[in-house]
């Protein structure tokens, strides 16, 4: 994928985007662009999501149920598709964000280890 | 739930137009606005395809990409028509001969009978070897022996085949008729179409005459007329109500019109065939009991005849070797056929590996063609596999083009196949297209698709020498391959050559026989007596033969009892005689001759010499001393010294009862009237009116003899009025009919042998002209140093000759190693003889020089300046 070699932004870290996706969802439904745009505010401009993956993945995530997607007319008056959270949605992404903090705090674990006594 | 392309389309379209509105919103230039948002999406192909492939399997791409292949495909064949044709109809003759072989095969050889229980049925026949009769059928008391003995057969039915002059249909005709008794159909497991089949209460002397007609009567003469059920007809003598029609089934042993109960035949009810042991005429099928295998029934009933012959000696000569054999009803119905139908399988087969053979030849000289084109592909990315699949698809296209123009061929051809395989066995009437004959297409199209598309070789990508020039190169290995092909096309067409060779010299032989007739002049009529006519046989004969010679035209006439080579095989087996004066020799057999029946005159008419003594004369006549008129082949074998006349011959058959002595008066040349290639017959040649049987005339014409027909009817109508008169025809014309199936055998073996001759000819000449066309500047160069054009043209024309050589060499070696493998399953099969072998490899050798002429012609006219300019 073409990327600037001067693009600060951060990479997401695979498998994190289904999870952000999912949560950004939660707040009501929205399209593909506002999607990207919500993640990427709501990360102070830190995540930066490809629209070669975001695309893929709603579709994705639209296949296995847990998004439904239909047509509707944004804030702008145009056409667009807007995904929402179904309820088989709403489960997972309550496991993926226990999921995720246990993997949080293994890793903060491991790379901030407590001072042994000794 | 699965969004179709318009809608990833229109996702695509939505976010980017809400990205240029918010850039627009921050103030952005437009057209700045509109390229940063399309930047920002990325390649947008490749996103909506990944979007896609959320939905649709890796297979669904497969499958896209292969039709797009095949759309291309179908495009740069368009630009080459020459070539699609030329493969397309090769492909085409292969497909379609072999779909419509196979078919036949499949319906004569595999399918089930439409009888109920056809895999319980069995039939039963009883041969004689030592009497060279491979079936003589069983008697009335034979038949209840085994009914009463056996147990692992439930049921038995008899058949036997009588032919009715029968009444009640229109003009008189002359019907073949099974007369069965009430177990049949129930055996059998056959229904009826209209109304009832036969049963036990139709059996019996006292039962009324009932009879079933057969369904290709009812369709073909009767119209399929409803109202037949009821009617009432004459059988010869009796009557008899029509009580059904017999659905569709292969008619076996016999191809009757009716079948009806024993009542209607006086001949059943006499005591000769009730009581007499060796009077044989019927034939014998069986239900196997519940558990009983074919192989326990042949036990048993092998060991029940073999206690039969214990118990009565005197009908069963030791000399006869009498023999039983039990087989599978399918199994004897497809036997006669089965040699026939494999070899025409396998000519099929050889069809088509000669049409694949050319056909790659030709899409290998494409491919040469275009490996420009497949190196520039395989430079730009495109994967081996690619390429193959692309190479796939056209030959797909090709081979699909193929397949159903070849379906299309082998519709008719397949009626045209199992009328020539009926002559061999009935079942082949009812072979019909179905849908194995597409199943056959389609698989021999896909395997020749997979072979043409591995053909090619792929450029390496390693190896960017395609991309040098758009000019032909050709490589070494390529023309090896081209040769290859080539020779095997002439290895296989030689197999089919030496295989038509050897069966046209077969016809041959059999046509030129000397017969010993005078084959051109001579009408042959059958004018059938019933059986009841005794002795009154011969004084109607007389009388017809004297009315008959009156016409204009009639050189000779004179009445017998047997058609040379039409009667084969329908009458009595050769029976044992003896002369006074002679005695065998210890160890030797004693001799059997043929019985026939003729009247005054009969050896002038047909044209056969007597060589010694009188012909029979009107004195000759019941109750006068019995004479006989004997071959010159007793003459010589018994009387080597040459005294045969004046003595007296006897029948020691116990069939005739009463060892009457017969004066020999006569010695007639010797003709062989059941094998049309004359073999040794000792025949015993009886006046007619003192041995009563007859029902053929033989009438000697001047001029044309069938003008003589009408004339002849007439005569014998005018006798009597229901006398049937029929199958008309020269002694030239019999042997003709009878030889019918030989020369089918070779005309459809010529056909394949033609066909594949032609495209191994049209293959051989491609590669040269190819191999040629290729070296147009190696020839130049040779010229320009010096090589005359005579040298060059050799130099074709030998390389053409190499490769035919090669061929015939390989073919015959095949061929030879085939005839071998196959012998142990086609017994039947020959290894043809020098000369059709050496025909065929000088037809090939000529066919090819010719094919290699003009290549090599071109090869010589090479412009010498053209020729190297053309680097």
């Amino acid at each position: 994928m073409g990327k600037s070699p001067d693009d600060s932004r951060l990479d997401l870290l695979q498998g994190t985007l289904d999870m952000l996706v999912l949560r950004t969802l939660q707040w009501g439904p929205q399209h593909g662009h506002g999607i990207g745009q919500a993640i990427r505010s709501q990360s102070d401009d830190v995540l930066k999501v490809e629209t070669g993956s975001l695309y893929p993945a709603l579709h994705r995530l639209e296949k296995r149920g847990w998004l439904k997607s239909e047509w509707g007319v944004s804030e702008a008056n145009q056409r667009a598709k807007y995904y929402r959270l179904t309820a088989a949605g709403k489960a997972q992404l309550s496991r993926e964000q226990d999921r995720w903090s246990q993997l949080v705090d293994a890793i903060g674990r491991i790379m901030n280890p407590a001072p042994t006594r000794e | 739930m699965r969004p179709d392309e318009r809608e990833l389309d229109e996702e695509i379209r939505g976010h980017l137009a809400l990205s240029v509105r918010e850039r627009l919103e921050r103030g952005e230039d437009p057209e700045a606005a509109r390229l940063a948002a399309l930047r920002e999406f990325g390649y947008i192909p490749a996103i909506r395809d990944s979007m896609r492939r959320v939905w649709y399997s890796r297979w669904f791409d497969t499958v896209e990409a292969f039709v797009l292949d095949i759309r291309i495909g179908l495009r740069s064949l368009l630009r080459a028509k020459g070539l699609a044709v030329a493969v397309v109809a090769t492909l085409a003759l292969g497909i379609g001969a072999n779909a419509a072989i196979f078919s036949v095969v499949r319906g004569v050889l595999l399918r089930p009978l439409v009888n109920r229980g056809e895999d319980r049925l069995i039939y039963i026949r009883q041969s004689a070897p030592g009497l060279g009769a491979a079936n003589t059928t069983f008697s009335v008391p034979e038949i209840s022996d085994f009914r009463t003995r056996a147990t692992t057969v439930a049921a038995f039915g008899d058949f036997s085949t009588i032919e009715f002059t029968m009444l009640g249909f229109g003009e008189p005709r002359v019907v073949k008729a099974g007369l069965v008794g009430g177990s049949y159909f129930e055996v059998m497991g056959l229904r009826p179409q209209l109304g009832r089949l036969l049963d036990e209460t139709d059996d019996g002397p006292d039962a009324a005459g009932v009879a079933v007609l057969t369904h290709r009567f009812w369709t073909t003469s009767l119209n399929s007329d409803p109202t037949v059920v009821g009617r009432a007809i004459r059988l010869g003598t009796r009557s008899a109500t029509v009580v059904g029609v017999l659905e569709p089934s292969v008619p076996y042993p016999a191809d009757t019109e009716i079948i009806a109960n024993v009542v209607t035949s006086p001949h059943h009810l006499g005591a000769t065939m009730v009581t007499e042991r060796t009077h044989r005429m019927t034939e014998l099928f069986g239900r196997l009991a519940p558990g009983a295998s074919v192989e326990d029934a042949r036990t048993e009933l092998t060991a029940i005849q073999s206690a039969i012959m214990r118990e009565h000696p005197d009908a069963y000569a030791v000399s006869a070797h009498v023999q039983l054999s039990v087989t599978p009803l399918r199994d004897q119905l497809a036997a006669p056929a089965r040699t026939i139908l494999l070899v025409l399988l396998a000519a099929a087969g050889v069809l088509f590996v000669i049409a694949c053979s050319n056909v790659a030849n030709l899409i290998l000289a494409r491919s040469i063609r275009r490996e420009g084109e497949l190196a520039v592909r395989a430079a730009l990315g495109a994967s081996h596999g690619a390429l193959r699949r692309t190479l796939l698809a056209e030959s797909l296209v090709l081979c699909g083009g193929g397949a159903v123009l070849g379906v299309l061929l082998a519709r008719p051809l397949v009626s045209v196949v199992s009328r020539f395989a009926a002559r061999f066995s009935v079942r082949a009437l009812e072979v019909t297209v179905d849908d194995s004959l597409l199943w056959v297409g389609a698989g021999l199209a896909l395997a020749a698709a997979v072979l043409l598309a591995y053909i090619p070789r792929l450029p390496s990508p390693h190896a960017p020498a395609g991309l040098a020039s758009g000019g032909v190169r050709i490589s070494p290995g390529t023309t090896r391959r081209l040769r290859l092909f080539a020779m095997t096309q002439i290895a296989f067409s030689f197999v089919l050559l030496a295989g038509a060779g050897t069966l046209l010299a077969t016809l041959v032989a059999l046509q030129t026989a000397h017969s010993g007739y005078d084959l051109r002049q001579v009408l042959a009529v059958d004018v059938p007596l019933p059986i009841e006519a005794g002795a009154t046989t011969g004084d109607f004969f007389h009388e017809a033969t004297r009315r008959i010679g009156k016409l204009p035209g009639v050189e000779q006439v004179a009445a017998g009892n047997f058609v040379p080579w039409r009667d084969a095989g329908n009458l009595l087996p050769e029976f044992p005689f003896s002369v006074d004066g002679y005695t065998p020799a210890g160890g030797e057999e004693r001799p059997h001759a043929r019985l026939r029946v003729v009247t005054p005159g009969f050896f002038a008419a047909v044209g056969v010499p007597l060589v010694e003594g009188r012909d029979f004369t009107d004195e000759d006549r019941r109750g006068s001393e019995r004479v006989v008129i004997v071959s010159q082949s007793v003459a010589t074998r018994l009387f080597p010294e040459g005294d045969v006349l004046d003595r007296h011959f006897v029948w020691t058959d116990p069939l005739f009862g009463n060892r009457e002595p017969r004066r020999i008066v006569g010695v007639a040349a010797d003709v062989d009237d059941e094998h049309v290639v004359p073999e040794p017959a000792l025949t015993a040649y009886h006046p007619l009116s003192q041995v009563p049987a007859g029902g053929r005339l033989f009438v000697r014409a001047a001029g044309d003899p069938y003008a003589l027909v009408p004339d002849v009817t007439r005569i014998i109508r005018e006798m009597s009025a229901d006398q049937p008169v029929a199958r008309a025809a020269t002694l030239q014309d019999v042997r003709a009919e009878v030889l019918a199936p030989e020369r089918l055998n070779a005309f459809v073996m010529s056909g394949f042998a033609g066909v594949a001759l032609l495209i191994a000819v049209v293959g051989v000449a491609g590669v040269l002209a190819f191999s040629v066309s290729a070296r147009t500047q190696e020839f130049g160069v040779r010229l320009a140093v010096g090589s005359t054009p005579r040298h060059l043209l050799l130099g074709v024309l030998t390389e053409g000759a190499l490769i035919v050589a090669v061929g015939i060499i390989a073919g015959a070696a095949g061929g030879l190693a085939f005839v071998g493998v196959a012998y142990s399953q086609l017994e039947t099969l020959r290894v043809p003889g020098a000369l059709p072998i050496l025909g065929a490899a000088t037809v090939l050798a000529g066919a090819a020089v010719i094919a290699s002429l003009l290549p090599a012609a071109k090869a010589a006219r090479v412009d010498v300046l053209q020729a190297l300019r053309t680097e």
